[in-house]
């Protein structure tokens, strides 16, 4: 059994800062540019895939200005551009440098998001870290006492906890409908990078590279349900793992993970893989709690048909319009809302000056608990690998 | 030759109708594949040189059927180690998608094929010599640039039994059209490929095939280009006249295609399984709907997600 690294310590929670006399001086001296009636001025760090979603929630973001967007890759850039950016930087340290901004969302791959947090940190820029927030714990720690000392905030995007169904899953177990919860199971799978047929773009590289990632499907799938799970349950244990390769890629695309739950005495199982065709809008993430008196399950939660649901959010959102309400932002899409919802929640706790919902100390916590998944499969397959003692 | 011999792989032990060990698949293929490389040994043993042109056109998971089988292709390989001195090749081709180094190794092919000393080879490679040739399709010349491993050595075509983006069956045709370069249109160009690189044999990977779904077949079919494309497009309950290429060369059959099927595998139970099975929907947002949620946006106020901008 293993258990979770202690808080580090340079870790000072963000409301304990305010009361230090230094990091208290810092936080006021950085976050002094917002007031209620400014708008929080924002820059997105890469625009691919996610850094648009992230891009477009902001955008329409009450209270939020993205002043710029940073990518490398000129196509997402103009796709930035005519989404309405003034500005666009084709490297994320010149954005950091040239803007003035409040926050900066980093959308970038896991390799960058260190450099990227700690250049933020120069200019005493807040930060949204997309997950995993680091390659590795010790990355994370590095990343996190830069972000202390120079008194920003991080924040994470860990979604599935914003998600409709897990919202649901979460009110019906707090509000104890089954009774005790023994067991717990949570399932995410999805196509990862390759996708599936027709394969009509390019896959890129960089999410089977372990050296710019530092994991596979638990890395990408595994973390955000560590998250789900410690939110539901508390502090989780890493009790046993293995990881699995459907195809001979540098990273594994399945991970199954066995945990305990020691505050509800729930023991669950986590199944994450990269290896399943997914057809949206259907998407494979289960998470079931077995109680003494019945099953909560996140299926429950869902719409029985995502495209009624779909036009109905729309009717919705048009009728909001015309008595002057704001929409519900990605409302139709159902599962793109939850990272509006993550974001907005930055915004706000940046704004009220107080720790992101979703920190980097939580962050942190979830990957230290994907490590110990990893050592302990390779404690288990460097024993499966060592020969028997043949006795004559 | 318009015969298409069939031979039964055992399928009987695996669970699942997929074994993950390789090693588990090639010596269960192993009698199948010699039962239909020993027919033909006196024209591809006799050869120095033979090319193996799969179908690795993207790293699906072989128990998919959406690929050619390492397996059977390490299966081919063990055959040719175990009973010839002939110098084996495979071949594939990098596309503006992925490389086909990245295919090959992920799929399990680099390594399966470097215990038989076989090369594996990007088509697509520089140092890979290329000829123009000049064939007759549909009436008119076409020009295609051939990579000379499939003009210079026997070739063998080792498709799978799986339908194409278009909607008609993959086969040995679109195979061979994917490793040559040229402008004429999808039809003509698998007509001039089939013609210009003349393969000895295809050997069609039908252990598991893709209909709608993955369907654990278990048979090998080999023959003639026009008869195994035309007895994969019926398995797929296609008719071989909506097939443009494949009918070209088919009218040029003097004889019928004839079924040989010494192990009496169930064909019509196979058919039924894969009829009218297609690749699942494009994730691309069709205009429509991406046209529709801006209007929507437009009116509520709402953001577009990036995935229905369309392109």
């Amino acid at each position: 059994m293993r258990s979770l690294l202690d808080v580090p310590w340079w870790y000072v929670d963000d409301n304990k800062a305010r009361s230090h006399p230094v990091l208290g001086q810092m936080l006021s001296q950085f976050r002094s540019r917002w007031t209620a009636s400014s708008a929080l001025s924002i820059g997105v760090l890469g625009v691919g895939n996610i850094g648009m979603v992230h891009l477009k929630s902001a955008l329409a973001m009450p209270g939020v200005e993205v002043l710029a967007a940073a990518d490398a890759v000129p196509e997402n850039r103009n796709r930035a551009e005519r989404a309405g950016v003034p500005r666009t930087y084709d490297d994320y340290a010149t954005l950091l440098a040239s803007e003035d901004i409040d926050a900066a969302i980093v959308a970038l791959p896991p390799f960058l998001h260190a450099e990227a947090v700690e250049r933020a940190a120069e200019y005493g820029i807040d930060v949204f870290v997309e997950k995993p927030l680091a390659r590795s714990t010790e990355e994370a720690d590095r990343m996190l006492e830069t972000a202390e000392r120079a008194g920003i905030a991080v924040g994470v995007d860990h979604t599935l906890r914003y998600q409709p169904d897990m919202v649901g899953v979460k009110e019906a177990y707090v509000e104890g409908g089954v009774g005790h919860v023994p067991y717990a199971s949570i399932t995410r799978l999805n196509d990862g990078p390759l996708g599936r047929p027709p394969a009509d773009a390019a896959p890129p590289s960089w999410p089977l590279d372990p050296d710019a990632v530092g994991g596979g499907s638990l890395l990408e799938l595994g973390i955000h349900c560590f998250d789900v799970l410690e939110w539901l349950f508390g502090d989780l244990e890493v009790r046993d793992a293995t990881m699995g390769r459907t195809l001979e890629i540098p990273v594994e695309d399945a991970a199954t993970v066995l945990l305990r739950a020691p505050e509800t005495e729930t023991t669950i199982t986590l199944h994450c893989g990269s290896y399943q065709w997914e057809e949206l809008p259907e998407v494979n993430t289960r998470l079931r709690l077995e109680g003494i008196t019945g099953t909560i399950s996140n299926r429950d939660h869902l719409p029985g048909n995502f495209y009624a649901s779909a036009a109905r959010e729309a009717l919705s959102n048009v009728a909001s319009r015309f008595r002057d309400g704001e929409p519900n932002v990605f409302g139709p899409t159902f599962y793109l809302q939850a990272h509006y919802d993550a974001l907005e929640d930055f915004c706000d706790a940046i704004r009220e000056n107080e720790t992101p919902p979703i920190s980097g100390l939580d962050g942190r916590r979830s990957l230290a608990l994907a490590e110990t998944a990893y050592d302990l499969a390779a404690e288990t397959e460097t024993d499966e690998l060592e020969a028997p003692e043949v006795m004559s | 030759m318009n015969a298409v011999r069939l031979a039964a792989v055992d399928g009987a032990d695996r669970r699942g109708g997929w074994r993950p060990g390789i090693d588990t698949r090639m010596a269960t293929l192993e009698s199948a594949i010699a039962s239909l490389l020993d027919r033909h040994r006196e024209s591809i043993a006799a050869t120095d040189r033979v090319t193996i042109a799969p179908d690795v056109h993207y790293p699906f998971h072989p128990s998919t059927g959406m690929v050619t089988d390492p397996a059977v292709v390490g299966a081919i390989a063990a055959w040719f180690d175990r009973e010839t001195d002939t110098d084996l090749t495979v071949v594939g081709r990098s596309d503006d998608r992925i490389a086909f180094d990245r295919t090959a190794s992920y799929l399990g092919y680099e390594r399966v094929l470097d215990r038989f000393g076989t090369d594996v080879v990007d088509v697509a490679d520089e140092s890979v010599p290329q000829r123009n040739e000049y064939r007759a399709a549909d009436g008119r010349s076409v020009a295609l640039s051939v990579p000379e491993p499939l003009l210079d050595r026997t070739v063998i075509v080792v498709p799978t039994l799986r339908p194409s983006a278009d909607g008609s069956a993959g086969g040995a045709m679109r195979t061979l059209a994917s490793l040559v370069n040229c402008t004429a249109d999808p039809a003509r160009t698998a007509v001039a490929a089939t013609r210009a690189i003349d393969p000895e044999l295809v050997l069609l990977d039908g252990t598991i095939a893709y209909g709608r779904d993955p369907v654990a077949a278990n048979v090998l079919l080999s023959g003639s280009v026009p008869a195994v494309d035309a007895v994969g497009t019926s398995l797929l309950g296609r008719e071989t006249d909506e097939n443009d290429a494949l009918s070209t060369l088919l009218e040029e059959g003097e004889t019928p295609v004839a079924v040989e099927n010494p192990d009496e595998v169930d064909l019509a139970s196979i058919r039924e399984r894969l009829s009218g099975g297609q690749l699942p929907p494009t994730d691309e947002t069709h205009p429509a709907v991406s046209t529709a949620y801006r209007i929507y946006a437009a009116a509520s106020g709402d953001a577009v997600p990036p995935q229905l901008e369309g392109r």
